[in-house]
């Protein structure tokens, strides 16, 4: 007689407790009353549990809430660069450079600048180094706009360099919430440093940025002619020559009432009657340091010498500065002296600038920026300097 | 009624955060490092949000993510079969302790976890995809709506499955002689 059992299959399911309830419990009678299927099951099982302690050999992973959120920030950021990159071969360099923000150059200003003292092009010229200590530039933009007499070639050419001559090897992000201390410094490959015993209102990871020029020095030329500046000579060296410029990942971190300082650097649009902040407000950034790679035949100081005599310095004023900065390692803030007061402090034993606005601007706000180990912090807030300095020198 | 081309953002999310922490832990069992699973969990999330909610029009987010990854993920291991037939072949002898249990536990661990990886790679892949995400936890069910069958077919299909499984595990342990050595060493013969 044919045996009329359960198939594999079937038990395999039995045996894992797949099977709906009114089979299973058929199967559970046929297998009592049939030794065959019996057997079977027994061996089916057995099979199993031998097949499930290879397997068991495999590494788990082990696993924690946070896990999933670094995911998402880690897959959202993956996602906008795709974005990026998807434009980047839509559009014109020039024109990303534009949606980027103005670049990696720029951007590295834009982060570390509260104030925003000059054009974003000269901000980029003087941007040559890692940062080891700061320094500030007393700048007088009337000059400085007095020498470009024609704009709209000075625009022109700037724009065919930047679609020319500069590559973004790594576009620059929004910046992306993250939920914690430890989220943000697992993105950022560093330990991240906030204020003690105080929760940010909202945590920004900002990833890093990459950009490549190529000096052409004809073109570079034709500015300082067209400004009046013959007199400087571009060296013949620098033609050809790569310049790349780094910016590292970072964090921004919001403390108090900061309205939607988050959502705006973001670059999520606000509502008009959007919240602004109060004087409780405190923004916190740090990356480490930004840099800028040459090949040996660039003297920064013989560049920085050009760059500050076409910003308006005098030859001897603009060599008196430049040999007073060590351009390889030194941050020049620029600051115009109407707009901006400013003081060279330490923070922990660091140097440090700490700038204020001037009247009628003036609302007590400060920024203070300061170099310690090797990364950059940005400190903005409301306060009397006192109170500037102790946040400064209580972040853990 | 329509599909969207791509998906809303907080759609994606939710998507994700439900998905994620599986998806992650089934296909760092199969790869070497935490590198390459992440590798092949963001990419395979990537193709899902390039694709849109089309993608998975017919069936769920979930199965579409588990079938994709595990695919991908034994894709790799068969990139890499070599290399764990070179691990297999010689690696562990070259370092062998011996005067110490701890190291020579895990080279012999590591060893393990190899041959499984290469018979999981040898099988044909709709039988080790379904393998794995039955040991990964994934009920008939899921297992199901992942691999585009009926749910009363997974008992049979696994259960071929792990047939095929303990087969080239089998002939891979008689094909190696390094195991029995290792074995031996560790029991001191």
């Amino acid at each position: 007689m044919k045996h009329a059992g359960y198939d594999t299959g079937t038990l395999r399911a039995y045996a894992d407790g797949e099977l709906e309830q009114g089979q299973s419990a058929s199967v559970a009678e046929h297998v009592e009353n049939c030794s065959r299927c019996g057997a079977e099951l027994n061996a089916v099982t057995a099979h199993a549990a031998a097949v499930s302690s290879s397997l068991d050999q495999l590494p788990q992973t082990r696993w924690d809430a946070g896990k999933t959120d670094a995911g998402w920030t880690a897959f959202r950021l993956r996602r906008n660069q795709e974005i990026s990159e998807q434009q980047a071969r839509r559009f014109p360099l020039w024109r990303i450079w534009s949606i980027a923000g103005a670049g990696a150059g720029v951007a590295l200003v834009a982060l570390l600048f509260t104030f925003a003292p000059l054009r974003s092009w000269a901000e980029s010229f003087l941007s040559i180094f890692r940062v080891e200590h700061f320094t500030v530039l007393e700048l007088n933009p009337a000059a400085m706009h007095g020498n470009l007499q024609n704009d709209a070639f000075f625009n022109q050419t700037i724009g065919h360099i930047l679609s020319d001559e500069v590559t973004v090897t790594q576009a620059p992000q929004k910046p992306v919430p993250v939920s914690d201390a430890a989220t943000a410094s697992k993105l950022a490959g560093f330990k991240i440093r906030l204020l003690p015993d105080q929760t940010p209102s909202a945590l920004l990871f900002r990833s890093g940025a990459a950009a490549q020029m190529k000096l052409n020095r004809d073109r570079l030329q034709s500015i300082l002619n067209e400004a009046g500046h013959d007199d400087l000579q571009i060296p013949e060296s620098v033609d050809g020559a790569i310049i790349g410029l780094r910016l590292p990942a970072g964090i921004m971190a919001f403390y108090g009432n900061c309205g939607n300082m988050a959502a705006r650097a973001q670059g999520i649009q606000q509502p008009a009657n959007h919240a602004e902040p109060d004087a409780s407000c405190i923004s916190l950034m740090e990356l480490p340091s930004p840099v800028v790679s040459a090949p040996p035949q660039i003297d920064p100081g013989q560049i920085a010498q050009i760059a500050l005599e076409f910003m308006g310095m005098s030859p001897s004023e603009a060599a008196s500065f430049t040999q007073s900065v060590d351009w390889t390692t030194t941050l020049v803030l620029p600051v115009i002296p109407g707009q901006t007061s400013y003081e060279k402090v330490y923070v922990a034993g660091n140097d440090g600038v700490l700038l204020r606005p001037r009247p009628p601007r003036d609302a007590g706000h400060f920024t203070l920026m300061w170099v310690d180990n090797g990364f950059v912090y940005g400190l903005v807030g409301s306060g009397d300097d006192t109170t500037a300095l102790n946040l400064a020198e209580q972040l853990e | 009624m329509t599909v969207a081309d791509s998906w809303a953002d907080d759609e994606f999310e939710i998507i994700f955060r439900e998905h994620f922490e599986r998806l992650s832990r089934i296909v760092r069992r199969v790869l070497r490092s935490d590198a390459e699973a992440e590798e092949v969990c963001a990419e395979v999330l990537l193709r899902l949000y390039r694709g849109g909610p089309k993608t998975v029009a017919d069936g769920s987010a979930g199965g579409w993510l588990y079938r994709t990854a595990t695919r991908a993920a034994i894709d790799v291991l068969r990139r890499n079969r070599r290399r764990h037939e070179e691990e297999l072949a010689d690696g562990a002898e070259a370092s062998l302790p011996t005067d110490a249990d701890g190291p020579l536990d895990r080279i012999l661990r590591a060893e393990r976890i190899a041959r499984v990886r290469l018979a999981l790679a040898r099988m044909k892949l709709e039988k080790a995809q379904i393998l794995l995400l039955r040991h990964s936890g994934l009920s008939y069910q899921e297992i199901g709506a992942a691999m585009n069958i009926g749910t009363t077919s997974v008992g049979k299909k696994l259960a071929r499955a792990e047939s095929e499984f303990s087969r080239i595990y089998q002939r891979q342990q008689r094909m190696s002689g390094t195991a029995p050595r290792l074995e031996a060493a560790k029991e001191g013969r």
